[in-house]
């Protein structure tokens, strides 16, 4: 699309983000949202074709649902306390509503059916805005509220979330539905801590976006968007091979990469608040999401030439998106483990 | 220990900037350098241990631990040399780039003082060995294998990181100075029997215990040789030495608990002795032998006495030896016949009478033929077990039998006999397979002249 036009739809995505994440009028925090939506919309179909148009279509009708709930969460808040202000002590009706509402947003389950088909029918780079940017704003009304969330309703939904992001995504060869799959799992993981800490809420989201983002830019690098794709990798660019093997072991949580951090902080919370048999299952389930994580890197990385490689070749085309700060994401979502100890600045 | 810590990190620098005919040369050789600076820590005062720094230490359980680590780098690396001779240079980087990360996450394993650093090492290890095992393996049960071992090691061990930071709650410290006289005593409740259980279960998977252990033949039989050598060696052993520390704080419930695993190790060391005797693959006989021995260790640890530490301390570090040799030599006939299958390789005492010699030592070793350290520390083991139980005499004595049996069962249809007719053109031994064996065999022989330092 045109450069003006381009740059004034992402102007309005990136302020009603920054709108609900800054305003403390209830009123602004939805109108926040609709400008989101509404902007987003365009960047879904990018591309133009009647499956874009489907997924933009099922996009647009689940987060105004959500909306629609959230604004009367917000009226019945109004109802009860008869001001508009943000704050933390909500109505026990309002709150349910609004968790509901942003769960709604977030893709966590049971509300989840949206995410794989809305993030299969884009194209990559708007499935990257989709998985990480979006994220942000939800996130950051749950933080305000997170004191009178309802507990057994934010840990089901945890709970939930983690196992229909783990099975989900076993049987899935596409890899934007397998991303979609495994961010329905990392809100799960967001969800389960956010009524004990919600300070490690955001240290898993932006170690979640730092990782999603990378891969989205490794696969859009390669302009991949399947499995057996992915399996030409060490011929086009022989580097990102390697890259895509640790990032997707540091997605799937495995010590001493940065992907453990989030995990292990998660755990730490859960059982200093004396929950045991919640983080062995939510650690359990995680490695569901491990085993369709380690598929690809089969594929990718460690079934090279002069192995089998049953995939016809492809032509090798210049990357023409662009990948900025590519290295330094990449060293980002590897090697923060060492510095783990700063996190005792948070306390 | 950084004097380990920092040379090993920068063999890998040298690894990538070494010239193309000096990389097996530099890495071997500089390693084998690394192997006599941990010599060092063998020295042990007393009965306090070596406090270095704050995070690491060293005792005189991980110190001969250490030095068989640092010791079976420069053999892996001789052991890989032929196999790889055909991939590209950046390959062969790249595989040597793993050894030498997977012996540094291990140096670090062996001498950490937190449990929590102890945890995020062991479960780093993994990584490398997953893609030496998946990249480098030779058949296409490799993938399947790969998964296994992951797997299998990581359901186990997830429980353990809930245990310790529930215990670090408790007890208010996780570092293993600390820990030792701090740690309440806990009884035999259901919450602690659950406690327990996540506690022990990593290190029960990754020794393996005889029902878990569906991973251990898979893997060592794909893995390439410096795969199967870290592996029977190295990373068994690092159960071994994580159940011996965490048993600590698992008193006195551990009287209770310890039944139904006891039970599975002494019946499966018989049973896997008792596959040993059926198997046509030489690697797979090897492997089911080390599960055999490790079940002998789990028995140790979980009696508890200080004889038994001593054996399973001295078992740990023979059959390390023995078994990374036992590898070597099965692969020095994959190499020749490129088939594991024992019956293809017959009679090569005829053929190749020193490897013969090799592997008379190397199956006297292995059946613990006095004095050597294995039956050493086997005799500790089978004594303190039978002060515990007089019944398991039984069963230890029918796996010394066994092990007897399948170790000449395996030696004779190798090396006696009539040869094959289609083995007549094999290469002779290299020197640099003769130099293999004689670098494991001789700190075996050395060990049984002075004991003492491997008996913890």
């Amino acid at each position: 699309m045109k450069p003006p036009i381009f740059i004034t739809i992402m102007l309005t995505v990136i302020s009603g983000t920054m709108i609900v994440m800054t305003t403390s009028h209830w009123l602004m925090v939805w109108i926040g949202f609709e400008m989101n939506l509404l902007a987003v919309i365009p960047i879904l179909m990018k591309k133009y074709n009647p499956r874009a148009t489907e997924a933009a279509t099922k996009y647009f009708l689940t987060q105004a649902t959500a909306s629609m709930l959230l604004m009367m969460g917000i009226i019945i808040n109004l109802l009860h306390s008869g001001q508009w202000t943000v704050s933390k002590d909500l109505n026990p009706m309002a709150s349910i509503m609004m968790t509901i509402a942003l769960a709604m947003k977030l893709g966590l389950a049971p509300f989840h059916f949206w995410v794989p088909e809305v993030t299969q029918g884009i194209s990559m780079s708007s499935g990257l805005i989709l998985l990480t940017w979006q994220k942000i704003a939800p996130l950051s009304i749950l933080y305000q509220i997170s004191p009178t969330i309802n507990p057994s309703l934010l840990l089901t939904m945890a709970i939930m979330s983690v196992m229909v992001g783990g099975w989900g995504g076993l049987n899935q060869t596409q890899l934007r539905k397998i991303m979609a799959y495994s961010s329905i799992a990392h809100m799960g993981w967001m969800a389960a801590i956010m009524m004990y800490s919600p300070t490690m809420m955001i240290l898993n989201l932006t170690i979640y976006i730092i990782m999603t983002l990378t891969t989205f830019m490794l696969f859009m690098h390669n302009s991949t968007t399947t499995t057996s794709s992915l399996s030409q990798t060490w011929n086009k660019t022989p580097l990102i091979t390697s890259f895509i093997l640790v990032l997707m072991m540091s997605l799937g949580g495995l010590p001493p990469l940065s992907g453990f951090i989030p995990k292990w902080m998660i755990i730490q919370g859960l059982t200093k608040n004396e929950m045991i048999m919640m983080p062995t299952l939510l650690a359990m389930t995680a490695l569901l999401n491990l085993y369709f994580y380690m598929r690809l890197t089969y594929t990718t990385a460690l079934t090279m030439f002069p192995s089998n490689n049953c995939m016809k070749m492809k032509w090798r085309f210049e990357c023409t998106e662009k990948t900025t700060f590519l290295p330094p994401l990449i060293v980002m979502s590897t090697m923060l483990l060492p510095l783990a100890p700063m996190l005792s600045i948070l306390d | 220990m950084l004097k380990i810590i920092v040379p090993t990190a920068m063999l890998m620098p040298m690894t990538w900037l070494s010239k193309p005919n000096m990389i097996w040369i530099n890495s071997t050789t500089y390693s084998l350098l690394i192997s006599l600076i941990s010599l060092s820590y063998l020295n042990q005062l007393g009965d306090n241990s070596l406090n270095l720094s704050l995070l690491f230490f060293s005792d005189s359980l991980s110190a001969p631990l250490l030095v068989l680590t640092t010791w079976l780098l420069p053999l892996m690396l001789m052991a890989s040399q032929s196999h790889l001779s055909k991939e590209t240079l950046s390959r062969k980087k790249l595989y040597i780039t793993m050894l030498i990360i997977l012996q540094l996450l291990l140096i670090m394993t062996f001498t950490a003082t937190e449990l929590i650093m102890f945890y995020i090492l062991f479960e780093a290890t993994l990584i490398p060995t997953l893609i030496i095992i998946t990249r480098w393996g030779n058949q296409t049960e490799r993938l399947n294998a790969g998964l296994y071992f992951l797997f299998y090691t990581l359901m186990g061990s997830l429980p353990l990181l809930v245990a310790l930071l529930y215990i670090q709650n408790t007890t208010g410290t996780l570092n293993f100075l600390v820990i030792q006289y701090w740690a309440k005593p806990i009884s035999a409740t259901w919450s602690n029997i659950f406690l327990w259980l996540a506690c022990m279960m990593a290190f029960m998977v990754k020794m393996p215990l005889y029902g878990l252990h569906l991973w251990l033949p898979k893997a060592h039989v794909e893995a390439p040789i410096a795969g199967s050598m870290v592996l029977a060696a190295v990373l068994l052993k690092l159960g071994g030495y994580g159940m011996m520390r965490i048993t600590i704080l698992l008193n006195p419930a551990t009287n209770q608990m310890a039944y139904p695993f006891m039970m599975l190790s002494l019946w499966g060391m018989v049973m896997t002795s008792s596959i040993c005797l059926r198997q046509t693959d030489l690697k797979s006989l090897i492997a089911y032998s080390s599960v055999s021995h490790m079940a002998l260790v789990i028995v140790a640890v979980l009696i508890q006495t200080p004889w038994s530490y001593m054996g399973a301390t001295a078992l740990m570090i023979a059959h390390g030896l023995t078994s990374s040799m036992l590898f070597c030599l099965a692969n020095s006939n994959y190499e020749r016949v490129h088939s594991r299958t024992m019956i293809l390789a017959r009679g090569l005492q005829t053929i190749l009478p020193l490897m013969a010699a090799w592997w008379l030592l190397a199956s006297l070793a292995n059946l613990a033929l006095p004095p050597t350290i294995n039956l050493i520390g086997e005799l500790f083991v089978v004594v303190a077990s039978f002060s515990w139980s007089n019944m398991t005499i039984v069963l230890m004595g029918t796996n010394i039998i066994i092990t007897a049996l399948y170790t000449l069962y395996m030696l004779t249809t190798t090396q006696r006999g009539k040869y094959t007719h289609h083995i007549k053109n094999i290469n002779p031994s290299f020197t640099r397979e003769n130099a293999l064996m004689a670098l494991h065999l001789l700190p075996l022989l050395l060990l049984s002249l002075n004991p003492k330092i491997v008996l913890g």
